[in-house]
């Protein structure tokens, strides 16, 4: 009965330590705002690459960079914007000469198709109710909304309206739904038919031009299907799939 | 950072909106929860049972489920939040909407307290000033509610600790605005998410240790003071 017990607390453990990624497997740590194209691509993989599997973590890039630093297994970054790439690089857990551009995107505001108040400039969001944002301290499309804030002199106009999201598909939740009058997020993020459109495109010298880098981190760079993997998503096939989605490659 | 400024910023500001959403959310409530207690003394063992479950949901849904039904009723589609609308009052997104949430959640811990007082009273009280002439109002105010004071202020305390933990339901009804409806759960959140929030996370996580440990020994002192005298 105790042998039997002492096996079972043996074997539990063993499968405890079992290695997180199992052969073929490539866990991938990426900006929310890349949902719909990685899985794109990653399918487009997978067909090729019939014994691979693609595991991935979409979130807002603070956070994930926050939890690769604890240690979460993770064989590739993706952020949407330098600097938690750059936060990675500083606590070594990715080499700064494998960093390289995934793609490039724009920062827009958008709204409730039914909404009554369609703002055409930052200037007049300060006249607005509530504004989604991703919480800048985590999400990258919230801090360039905050410079760009910043920089158009609206920043306190705009104090006590600004609901922090979790990552920027939330700020969008939120405009689709109609529970704010509006919410800065990424031209790609927009379906049609969803119930939320652009307003406006942020203009472009308010804040720095959105750059998703890419980057096997330490555990990665030693899975060769993850370097396999991350010299695909630089492919021109890759490529191909980001156009199609909006993003700029170029 | 500087005494004032931190007084002046978001974090401070969170923690004041704590306090505040905590103790509205538990005063709100305390007509209702000492008359829903009362109705659970009194009905058949049936309708009793009936009657617990809805009260008592609360505690154990999930407090996101309760944000979530919150918002589908107080947002756009739902008849209140229209109703409300019509006449100016916006509670979504606004301080209000996080003691709605909190008054929600909270409900239960007070209405147990108050009714384990009310059952503690003993019926020949109640039956005496009965005889004696006092209607049911009557008996209700000047024997039933002064003999439960312990679980009223006891189910208060646990309230307003609870309310101050409350996180799940306010995120989703309340948002996240800094200064505005920013508890100290969401501020925590906030800092948390970001790889440089630590130090700032840790800082308010001791605020709210400190807090709930202060309401919780009041709650402790109070419970065994009222208990001595009764």
């Amino acid at each position: 009965m105790k042998n039997r017990l002492v096996a079972v607390i043996v074997m539990l453990w063993n499968l405890l330590l079992l290695p997180a990624a199992l052969g073929g497997e490539i866990r991938v740590f990426a900006a929310a705002s890349l949902k719909e194209v990685l899985t794109e691509i990653a399918g487009a993989y997978g067909k090729s690459h019939p014994g691979t599997r693609i595991l991935p973590n979409f979130g807002a890039s603070g956070t994930l960079a926050r939890q690769i630093d604890r240690g979460a297994p993770a064989d590739i970054f993706l952020s949407a914007g330098p600097e938690w790439m750059a936060y990675l690089v500083e606590r070594e857990r990715i080499e700064k000469r494998a960093v390289a551009v995934f793609a490039h995107n724009t920062l827009v505001f958008c709204g409730p198709d039914a909404g009554a108040t369609k703002t055409g400039k930052m200037e007049d969001l300060p006249a607005l109710g509530r504004i989604a944002i991703g919480s800048p301290k985590s999400v990258p499309a919230g801090a360039y909304a905050m410079e760009a804030l910043k920089n158009a002199g609206v920043a306190a106009g705009v104090e006590g309206k600004l609901v922090m999201t979790r990552d920027v598909r939330e700020a969008l939740a939120y405009a689709e739904r109609g529970d704010v009058d509006g919410a800065f997020v990424y031209r790609t993020d927009l379906l049609p038919g969803r119930g939320a459109s652009i307003f406006f495109a942020v203009p472009q010298p308010l804040y720095p031009r959105v750059t998703y880098p890419m980057a096997p981190t330490a555990e990665g760079a030693g899975n060769p299907e993850a370097a396999a993997f991350h010299r695909f998503l630089g492919s021109a096939e890759a490529k191909r799939f980001l156009e199609r989605r909006g993003f700029d490659t170029r | 950072m500087t005494v004032e400024a931190f007084a002046h910023s978001p974090d401070f500001a969170a923690i004041v909106l704590s306090l505040k959403v905590g103790a509205t959310a538990t005063l709100l409530s305390l007509p209702f929860g000492f008359a829903a207690a009362y109705i659970g003394t009194r009905l058949r063992p049936r309708a009793k049972a009936v009657f617990d479950t809805f009260v008592n949901l609360p505690l154990t849904l999930p407090p996101v489920v309760i944000g979530y039904l919150l918002l589908l009723l107080l947002g756009r589609g739902g008849w209140p939040g229209a109703f409300l609308r019509r006449h100016g009052v916006q509670i979504l997104f606004t301080w209000k909407a996080a003691v709605i949430a909190s008054a929600v959640v909270g409900f239960p811990l007070l209405v147990r307290s108050i009714r384990i007082s009310i059952e503690a009273i003993d019926d020949g009280l109640v039956q005496a000033a009965r005889t004696l002439g006092a209607g049911r109002l009557d008996t209700m105010a000047t024997i039933i509610a002064p003999l439960s004071l312990p679980g009223i202020v006891a189910g208060s305390s646990l309230m307003f600790a609870r309310s101050l933990g409350e996180f799940g339901a306010t995120i989703v009804v309340a948002g996240n605005i800094p200064g505005v409806t920013q508890t100290l759960p969401l501020a925590i959140y906030d800092y948390a998410a970001s790889p440089r929030g630590d130090g700032m996370a840790l800082a308010l996580c001791a605020v709210s240790v400190a807090v709930s440990v202060v309401v919780l020994l009041l709650h402790e002192a109070i419970v065994r003071k009222t208990a001595r005298k009764g």
